[in-house]
Parts: C-alpha cells; sequence; structure tokens
C-alpha cells in the first residue's frame, strides 16, 4: 500500500494534472463499485426477493411489491425450518466446543510434552489430511450402519471431534508461546493438566478464537457429510443446508421461500464475518500454509 | 519437531531415578493428552482407508457382503465405465477452466486491495464474502439469478436457462465457483504482495518505470511461489467437486446427458443411486489414487520451481 505514496512523491508536479488525477480516480473508484457490486448485489436481491410474493419474484424490481413476510411464515410454519435451525446450532455448538478442547489437548501435547513415538505420531496426524472425504464416504457410512448409528446426530459429531488442521493450527501456537510460563508454573508446584488449563490454554484464546469461527463456519455450511448421514432419514435431523437443499429439490421456483432460506443461511456467517473479519483472514491464511 | 535439549538431559546420574519418574510422568500426560484426538483419527481416518480397500474386492451392498467373490471385477467395471470416462473428463475441463480463472480473478482483486484506497475494507469484505457463504444458499441464489425469468436474462437480454442445458451447465459451475473462490485466493495474494519488500517499488519508480510494466517485470515475478501455492491447493480443491453438480442436478445423476456427472457424484450414485458400495469403494481409492499422484507430481515440479 505504500507503493502509491512512495510512486506518487516521486513523480515531478505538472500544472493541469489535478484535474485528470480526479477523472482517473472517479473512473478508478466506479469500477471497483462496479466490481463489489458484481459480489455483493446477489445477496441483496435474495434478501429482497425473500419478502416478495411467488408472482412478483420473477419480475426484475429490486425492491419488492408489495413487501410481504409470507415467505418467512412458510418457512416458519410448513416446512420446519426452526428446527433445521436448531439441529445446525446444537451440531455447531457440540463439535466447535470438541475441537477446541480436543485440538488444543492434542496440539499442546504434540508442541510440549515428550513422549516416545511422538513424531512418528504427528506425521500420522498429518497423513490424515491425506485423506480425502470421497475415500472415507463409503467406510464411514458402512461402519455407521453396523453401528446403528447412521442418521444420527451422534454419527456426525464422532467423526467431526476433532480435525488434523486444527491440532496443527493449535500446535503451532502453543509452540511460539515461550517455554517461561510453564517453567514458572512448574515450580510453583502445577502438574501438567493445570499447567495446560490455567497457564497455557489462556495464553492461546486468539488462536482459539481464529478455530472456533473458522470450525463454525465449516460446521455450519458443511453439506455433505450431513447430506451421506442424515440426507436419505429422518427430516427431524436435518441441518439448515440440508432443508434449504431439499427445499430447492422439491419446490424449485418457491424463489421467495429460497431466499429467505438462503438468507437465514448465510445472516450468521456474515455477522461473524464483520464481527470478527481478522480471525478469518489470519485463519485462512495460517491454515492454508500448512496444506 | 526439533528435540529441545533442556535440564533434564544435562542433569547429574544420581538424580537419573526421579528423573525417569518425571520423564515417565511427563510421557503419561503426553500420551493422555493426545489419545482422543489419536482414537479419533485412526479411527475415522487411518482405519477407513483400509476398509476402504477392503469393500472394493467385494459384492458390498448396504449391509455387508451380498454375493461370494472376491477380486478386481469392480475396479474392471469402473475403469470400463463411459460414465466415469466421462466424470473424468468433466473433472478435467473443469479443472483446466476454473483455477486459471480464479487465480486471476484473485489476483486482480488483490491488486485492488492492496492499493491505497478509500474503502479498503470494504471492498476486501465484499470481495472475500461469497467465499465464506455457505454451497447450498450460493448455488440456489445463483440458479435464482440465472433462471429463465431470472436477473441476468433480464438485464442481458437472454432467455436461456443457463442451468438447464447441458451445453452452458459446466460453465456455469466454472463461473460460479470462480467467482465464490476468487475471495480466497484474493486473500492468499494479498498476504504475498505485502510480503514484497517496498524498496523493490522505490527502485522502479526511479526508473520511472510505468505502472503495467511494474507489475509485469517485478510484481508478477516476485508472485512466483504465491502462484505455485494456489495453483496446488486451488487445483486439489477443484478436483473434491460435488455440492454445486449435485444441487443443480438435483441428485448425483449428471443431469441433463451427464453433463454435471464428476467423480465424487459418480461415486454417490454408486453407492446411494445403485446400492452398489464395492463399486462405489473402488471409484474411491481409483480417483484417490489419481489424485494423490497429480499432488506428488505437482509437489515435484513446483518444489523444483520453487527451489530455483
Amino acid at each position: 500500500m505504500t507503493l502509491q505514496t512512495s510512486v506518487a512523491s516521486a513523480e515531478p508536479y505538472i500544472p493541469g494534472r489535478a484535474r485528470s488525477e480526479v477523472a482517473r480516480k472517479v473512473l478508478l473508484y466506479s469500477l471497483y463499485l462496479f466490481i463489489a457490486a458484481i459480489f455483493f448485489v446477489p445477496f441483496l436481491w435474495t434478501l429482497t426477493t425473500s419478502f416478495k410474493t411467488i408472482p412478483d419474484s420473477v419480475n426484475v424490481t429490486f425492491w419488492a411489491h408489495p413487501w410481504t413476510t409470507e415467505a418467512w411464515h412458510t418457512l416458519w410454519t410448513n416446512y420446519d425450518f426452526p428446527t433445521y435451525i436448531k439441529n445446525s446450532l446444537f451440531l455447531c455448538a457440540v463439535i466447535v466446543t470438541c475441537n477446541l478442547f480436543l485440538s488444543a489437548l492434542g496440539g499442546y501435547a504434540f508442541a510440549r510434552l515428550r513422549f516416545p513415538g511422538r513424531e512418528l505420531l504427528f506425521l500420522l496426524v498429518l497423513g490424515t489430511l491425506m485423506v480425502p472425504d470421497q475415500l472415507r464416504l463409503i467406510p464411514i457410512f458402512v461402519m455407521m450402519v453396523n453401528w446403528g448409528l447412521y442418521g444420527s446426530f451422534t454419527s456426525y459429531i464422532l467423526i467431526n471431534l476433532v480435525s488434523a488442521v486444527n491440532l496443527f493450527f493449535m500446535r503451532q501456537y502453543f509452540l511460539t508461546i515461550p517455554r517461561d510460563f510453564e517453567e514458572a508454573a512448574k515450580l510453583d508446584g502445577a502438574g501438567y493438566f493445570k499447567t495446560f488449563w490455567r497457564i497455557m490454554l489462556p495464553l492461546a484464546l486468539p488462536a482459539m478464537a481464529a478455530l472456533a469461527i473458522l470450525q463454525f463456519q465449516g460446521t455450519w455450511n458443511d453439506f455433505f457429510w450431513p447430506l451421506i448421514l442424515f440426507g436419505q432419514g429422518n427430516p427431524s435431523h436435518y441441518t439448515l443446508q440440508l432443508g434449504l437443499a431439499e427445499l430447492h429439490f422439491n419446490y424449485g421456483t418457491l424463489w421467495p421461500e429460497i431466499s429467505a432460506g438462503a438468507v437465514i443461511a448465510i445472516v450468521p456467517i456474515l455477522i461473524i464475518f464483520l464481527v470478527f473479519q481478522r480471525f478469518f483472514v489470519s485463519g485462512v491464511v495460517s491454515a492454508g500454509v500448512k496444506g | 519437531m526439533m528435540a529441545t535439549p533442556t535440564a533434564t538431559e544435562a542433569a547429574p546420574s544420581r538424580l537419573s531415578v526421579t528423573l525417569r519418574g518425571a520423564r515417565l510422568r511427563e510421557a503419561g500426560w503426553g500420551y493422555g493428552f493426545a489419545v482422543v484426538p489419536l482414537a479419533v483419527f485412526g479411527l475415522f481416518f487411518i482405519y477407513p482407508l483400509g476398509y476402504a480397500i477392503y469393500i472394493s474386492f467385494f459384492h458390498w451392498g448396504i449391509l455387508g457382503k451380498i454375493a461370494p467373490g472376491t477380486g478386481t471385477f469392480n475396479y474392471a467395471k469402473v475403469l470400463h465405465d463411459p460414465v466415469f470416462h466421462t466424470a473424468l473428463k468433466n473433472i478435467a475441463e473443469y479443472t483446466v477452466a476454473v483455477v486459471p480463472l480464479e487465480m486471476a480473478l484473485g489476483l486482480s482483486l488483490a491488486l485492488v486491495i492492496n492499493q491505497k484506497i478509500r474503502g479498503r475494507n470494504f471492498f476486501r469484505s465484499a470481495f472475500y464474502f461469497p467465499s465464506i457463504a455457505s454451497s447450498v444458499a450460493i448455488t440456489t441464489i445463483i440458479l435464482y439469478i440465472f433462471s429463465q425469468n431470472g436477473l441476468f436474462n433480464h438485464i442481458f437480454g437472454f432467455s436461456k436457462d443457463w442451468f438447464g442445458d447441458a451445453s452452458t451447465i459446466g460453465w456455469g459451475i466454472v463461473g460460479m465457483n470462480a467467482w465464490t473462490t476468487s475471495g480466497t485466493v484474493m486473500i492468499f495474494y494479498l498476504a504475498a504482495l505485502q510480503a514484497i519488500p517496498d524498496d523493490v517499488y522505490e527502485a522502479a519508480a526511479l526508473d520511472d518505470t510505468g505502472a503495467w510494466r511494474t507489475f509485469w517485470k517485478i510484481t508478477f515475478p516476485l508472485l512466483k511461489p504465491a502462484h505455485f501455492f494456489c495453483l496446488v491447493v486451488f487445483g486439489i480443491g477443484a478436483l473434491k467437486l460435488f455440492d454445486q453438480p449435485f444441487l443443480i442436478a438435483k441428485g448425483a445423476s449428471g443431469a441433463p446427458n451427464y453433463s454435471t456427472m464428476y467423480p465424487i457424484l459418480y461415486i454417490y450414485n454408486a453407492a446411494f443411486g445403485s446400492s452398489d458400495f464395492g463399486l462405489a469403494a473402488a471409484a474411491g481409492v481409483i480417483y484417490f489414487i489419481i489424485i494423490f499422484g497429480l499432488t506428488i507430481v505437482e509437489r515435484l515440479t513446483v518444489g523444483r520451481q520453487e527451489a530455483a
């Protein structure tokens, strides 16, 4: 970003340049705004469509005419969206909590505690990153059917208890914390768990915040595994994404209802994104660098 | 990963008994802390890898083996299936089209954001946002906008059902995913751009090099590691295409006319459409080998390029 200033200050002053400079700026910003519009107008369009009537949804007017909350009402009463939202929130809460705790615990062990076979086991953890979902799909489905867990929330929670990416992320963060803290705790006679729980975990809060946000996003948006594990079963277990997909499959032209569903699917992520933007960016970059 | 020398290793030997106790204790806690994550990875990643290979050698239905016989017949069937060939052809075309497109878009967006412009945060949020919205929401929104009576046709005067026609559907998916993924690509390029030291540009400014030339002669070559990184990460990512074609075709049948048939949909369809889990597992193993091979090739060539 310092590029512009340094370039500008290196240029000699030319009379009459100011006006062309302004024109150039206006042009440039219009272009940027146009590009930005391509990125967010579809979402605004969806939002207003969710307040339209069905015949109005195929008109190309931005504002709904007339405004109606009928689509929202239908989602609530006819399509059981409150259950889907509850299911999604429940799974997110459980999975985020488990991932926070287990990846911090495991990450700390691999970062700081010495035990025989640690390097080998850590390679195994990283190796899981190479096992793709399309290969796990069949065996995990078969396992869940055999264990009588198919179609239950337990099946989905079990396979998502902790991920290698999260554990790796926490390990890297613990490695950056100076050892002095633990040594001080040791001198005070604190045991391993107490040192981890009272000293290290509070120090790792920024990493845990980033992890929680990215995991919430991942679980909230997940379509593949809920589809495999409860997509063909009881709709009472549908997540929001499955419910929205079902609505689209069965009533593909109920655009106001589908738009309202899409708005619900997007808004929590939008809010979290706007509030915690820096965690998203840092999390994405560091999670990607490991790949 | 490095073994850090600690006080314990340097300690005198008369303490060795208590030290061994301390070491055992530390190891015990280490295993204790790591055991649940390791169990999860073993049970739901490593074991399924072997189990998938095992299943692929049998006639396997929803409840287990359904017919006698062991052999490579599932592999033969997948490899000779014209639908699988179509799936591979489709994913190859998709990947070759989408990766350069999302990289070009992502880099352009990063260049916009990397300037000292007003409202940088606004632009960055706007560009990045489609990347984090759910695939289901994005796909339904795009289907709406590109439907026959949709916004796009109204604005540009077409009357085409873009996602209902076998000739445009693949390009539709390419466009949609390039749009949504470009924000993530942008974040990586932005990090790389900000790592370029300012004096490089100052030298260019002194030489009176124009902005366009500066970009192609200085910035673009300096971004080489980022180019290769994105090529690998988003290339592998593209091969995992599933949600969008599944939602557009309303299932894994590949409709219309196998234009939305991609490898993971083929696997899904073999399992949940035809209840042939052996075949699905074999297709999974074959596709895994293909992706794994490509990764190795990419790592080798890219690794060499990066070192150079």
